[in-house]
């Protein structure tokens, strides 16, 4: 066996959270790559959660839906989830009160799964532990029936509790006292040792993307799946010196953000729907007085609150239609850590140099969800600014900020650097920034603005295929979907299905001429997005006038699987 | 103003015509925003601060069509959402002076949240508050601080609901500086503007503003006849928040004018953000590849 997923269940608060960590951590120092995913509902304690790790020596992006082994800490999760393990799967539970289990017990022996059965609570008492210890015999227990070396999770576990060391010898008796009781019964390939990655979330990506390219202020209002960035950012804001503040609303986190751009700093914001919702009218003023600006949005399923702690691919038409008024903006979706790293660096390039607002979509898949993946490169990825510096300030004039005659990107520098000063206004203005009503005015500013639409779109890099070519079915995407379409590619391989996938990252301006090309050159070209209406699909098929043979969606909170696409793929 | 000021007002012609506007001005003849802008350009002159000096943020109404009749960089946002703007702009470069404008439909209607936290932030800037007792811009309905038995566009009747008190709401949060003036004194409004702008946190200026167009209650003789010096007052001591309380809590039929609080202990925002104390640097002059690799160390 080369991929397996693990699925640990119980009581959010219960422990749960640490028998992932200590899990995925042992697994990674193995050098396995891992995709880890935290399912909760919107309370800090009590209801169902889940821990959902998959891993494999090859390099794997997204959850592949089948779960190989699960994991219950407790009956209500037991209850809630034990249908997800597959026929043939194995269960491993310390439920010592079995008749009160009888019907799910029945159900796995039905289905041929395994059950792995410790009295988890009188072990842990048994070596001198307490009951809230169960979670660690689990650990142990789990260990043995992967089979893996019990070095690498006894490290963890010394790792995680090496500031309290009466607890520590406990832990490690428990864990030992779990590991001990069962036997060996999956023969896993494990890696050979390279270069340890790292393990990381989207939204820890996108607070070190911001560091690392001169981000110095960051502006926000908490919003699930958004939050975390705001934590990470106040986290190292001792080190870093970055201004990072709570506002009182979305309102002033985006106006915040506006005036610190104008005045020539890095800065941006990041929420979910709602909170973007509330920001849109800011993103039109951005617009018109053509100031850098750069909203990180976080998806999860709307409308109304929705399923706060879920995940969707749902505001991809706010982001690219909302604010009042035409202007050029640009839409950016990232998929893994490492895009996250990245693009959100180049979203800073394109707002600056193109001096226009730039909404990087992110979702709770990514933004949560913990991923191996390469060291991040440093200094790969210029610091472009578009600011007139130096001696050049000497020599300008106010009516370069908004000159019409220039190629639609007219020249921007920080308020008080230079003699020449200009209004940045809100209202139709002429080439200074000074108000105009004037008809031929307002249609020349208008036309100037809009110019930087083809100019971003001859800017953007091209859109990437991945898999091969001659491919039985096709698939365009956008956002997480290319995890699962990395996978996916793999996967059908295996089984005899060639497949290939058009990745966007840039979705507006959208390069049509790529998709095109795609759907010259592919026989079945399917669309795969995380929503109800298939946002991206209509407005590929609305730029080009071509149509998908066919469109898989999936819109209840839960992300694309790789069966979902391998199902779908066999018409299932 | 003293006379002395006066004097050198005189000699500071180049330095006061540095903000004059070549637009054509679109306030009404006897709009209350002239007397404004000739204070603010006044103080400003007297205070030696020039163009590359100061950054001025307009809300949208009356007083922020002056948004390009003051030369220099200015920046006008959104309705309702000025003071967010105007942080934003201070706190990445606080060697500019930043002053903001907005009326009072925009401070006590559309964005009340942004007064409140700008005030509790204490952000250095100076807040002109036009008060002009109504929305002129949109032609004249009732704000939340037009009085009773007012008449306004777009209100049945008159207005029946009490307006609020704006200094007292402003003093209850905890405000460094709190003053008011009149448009139609432009010598003591230029007072007050200029230790607004030497104030280390957040100046709240209120400015009484007649509205000859649609405000005919309480047109410039009204105001004129019943605003007085607070100075004037025996023993008024500006850094007593009780006294203040009392001063604009008494709503009778004088409007006393003039700085009516300070408080001169309280650091402004940025002194309260200790992760970055010993920084000397803006936040503008900092942007430059930031080496993340001790945070790389600990994945
Ligand atoms: C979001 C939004 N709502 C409404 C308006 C319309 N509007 C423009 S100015 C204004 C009120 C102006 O009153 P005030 O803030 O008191 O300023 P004044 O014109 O009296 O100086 C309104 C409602 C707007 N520009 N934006």
């Amino acid at each position: 066996m080369s991929r397996i997923s693990l699925k640990i269940i119980g009581q959010s608060g219960a422990g749960l959270l640490s028998v992932g960590e200590i899990v995925t951590q042992a697994l990674v120092e193995m050098g396995f790559d891992v995709v880890a995913d935290r399912e909760y509902p919107s309370l800090i304690k009590g209801g169902h959660s889940c821990f959902v790790i998959d891993f494999s020596k090859e390099d794997i992006f997204a959850l592949c839906g089948n779960v190989d082994v699960m994991v219950a800490i407790d009956k209500p999760s037991m209850e809630a989830y034990y249908k997800d393990l597959k026929d043939g799967g194995i269960f491993i539970h310390g439920y010592e009160r079995q008749f009160g289990i009888k019907k799910i017990l029945e159900d796995m022996e039905a289905r041929g799964c395994k059950t792995v059965y410790v009295p988890t609570r009188e072990t842990a008492i048994s070596v001198g532990g307490n009951i809230l210890m169960q979670n660690i015999v689990l650990v142990g227990m789990l260990w043995k029936v992967l089979g893996f070396d019990y070095k690498f999770v006894q490290e963890q576990v010394e790792k995680k509790f090496a500031s309290k060391p009466k607890l520590l010898e406990l832990d490690l008796r428990c864990l030992k006292a779990g590991f001990d009781a069962v036997s060996e019964m999956l023969e896993i390939e494990t890696p050979e040792k390279g270069e340890k990655k790292i393990l990381i979330d989207g939204n820890h990506a996108i607070a070190l993307g911001a560091v690392h390219c001169g981000v110095r202020a960051f502006y926000a209002y908490p919003m699930s799946p958004s939050s975390s960035i705001l934590s990470h950012l106040a986290n190292m804001a001792s080190k870093t010196k970055m201004l990072v503040k709570q506002a009182e609303d979305e309102m002033t986190a985006v106006q915040m953000a506006i005036g610190s751009m104008y005045m020539g700093t890095r800065a941006f914001t990041a929420t979910s729907g709602g909170g973007f919702d509330l920001m849109t009218e800011s993103l039109s003023l951005a617009g018109i007085i053509e100031n850098p600006l750069v909203i990180v949005v976080a998806q999860r399923p709307g409308p109304g609150t929705g399923l706060p702690t879920w995940t969707l691919q749902g505001d991809l038409n706010i982001a690219m239609y909302s604010g009042h008024g035409e202007f050029p903006r640009v839409v950016i979706g990232v998929s893994e850590p490492t895009d996250c790293f990245e693009l959100i660096q180049h979203a800073f390039n394109l707002a600056e140099v193109y001096q226009t607002p730039v909404i990087l979509l992110t979702e709770k898949v990514i933004c949560e969800s913990k991923y191996t993946v390469e060291r991040f490169k440093q200094n790969s990825i210029k610091i472009e600014r578009g600011l007139v510096e130096g001696d050049d300030l000497l020599n300008l004039k106010g009516e370069d900020r908004y000159s019409v005659s220039s190629n639609g990107v007219s020249q921007r520098w920080m308020p008080g650097s230079s003699e020449a000063y200009y209004f940045a206004n809100g209202d139709e203005h002429w080439e200074r920034g000074e108000l105009t009503e004037d008809a031929e005015k307002a249609k020349a500013m208008q036309e100037k603005r809009m110019k930087k639409v083809g100019l971003i779109k001859d800017a953007l890099p091209e859109p990437i295929v991945y898999g091969e070519k001659d491919a039985d079915i096709s698939f365009i995407g956008w956002g997480s979907s290319k995890n699962v379409m990395n996978d996916v590619v793999l996967e059908a391989a295996k089984q005899g299905v060639k497949v290939n996938y058009l990745h966007y990252s840039y979705v507006m301006p959208l390069k049509e001429e790529a998709a095109i090309k795609f759907f010259k050159e592919n026989k079945k070209v399917c669309l795969i997005e995380n929503n109800f209406t298939g946002q991206f699909g209509n407005f590929i098929e609305a730029e080009t006038g071509l149509k998908f043979a066919d469109r898989l969606l999936k819109y209840d909170g839960r992300p694309f699987f790789v069966n979902d696409v391998l199902n779908f793929i066999h018409g299932k | 103003m003293e006379n002395k000021d006066v004097k050198k007002l005189g000699e500071l012609s180049k330095e006061y015509m540095q903000f004059e506007t070549p637009e054509v001005f679109t306030w009404c003849g006897d709009c209350g925003n002239y007397g404004i802008q000739n204070a603010l350009k006044r103080a400003l002159a007297l205070e030696g601060l020039g163009r590359q000096d100061v950054v001025f943020c307009y809300d949208v109404g009356c007083n922020g069509n002056g948004s390009d009749k003051i030369e220099g960089y200015t920046i006008h946002g959104l309705h309702g959402r000025v003071l967010s703007l105007a942080a934003g702009c201070k706190l990445a470069n606080t060697k500019q002076k930043v002053i903001a404008a907005a009326g009072d439909g925009a401070t006590f209607s559309e964005g009340p949240q942004h007064l409140i936290h700008a005030v509790r932030n204490n952000y250095p800037m100076v807040f002109i508050f036009h008060n002009n007792e109504n929305y002129g811009l949109t032609t004249g309905q009732a704000s939340a601080l037009s009085p009773c038995g007012s008449h306004r566009n777009g209100t049945p009747g008159e207005v029946t609901i009490p307006p609020l008190n704006p200094l007292q709401f402003v003093l209850s949060l905890g405000a460094t500086f709190v003053a008011r003036a009149f448009s139609g004194e432009v010598s003591n409004l230029t007072e007050v503007l200029r230790d607004a702008i030497n104030h280390d946190g957040f100046a709240f200026v209120e400015v009484l503003q007649a509205c000859p167009t649609y405000n005919k209650e309480t047109p410039d003789e009204w105001y004129a006849a019943r605003v007085k010096d607070v100075r004037e007052l025996a023993n008024y001591d500006r850094a007593d928040i009780w006294q203040a309380r009392k001063l604009v809590e008494d709503v009778g039929d004088d409007f006393y004018l003039g700085i009516l609080y300070e408080d001169k202990n309280r650091v402004s925002f940025m002194g309260t953000q200790k992760y970055r104390d010993g920084v000397s640097t803006e936040l503008v002059e900092e942007v430059k590849h930031y080496d993340i690799s001790e945070f790389l160390k600990d994945l």
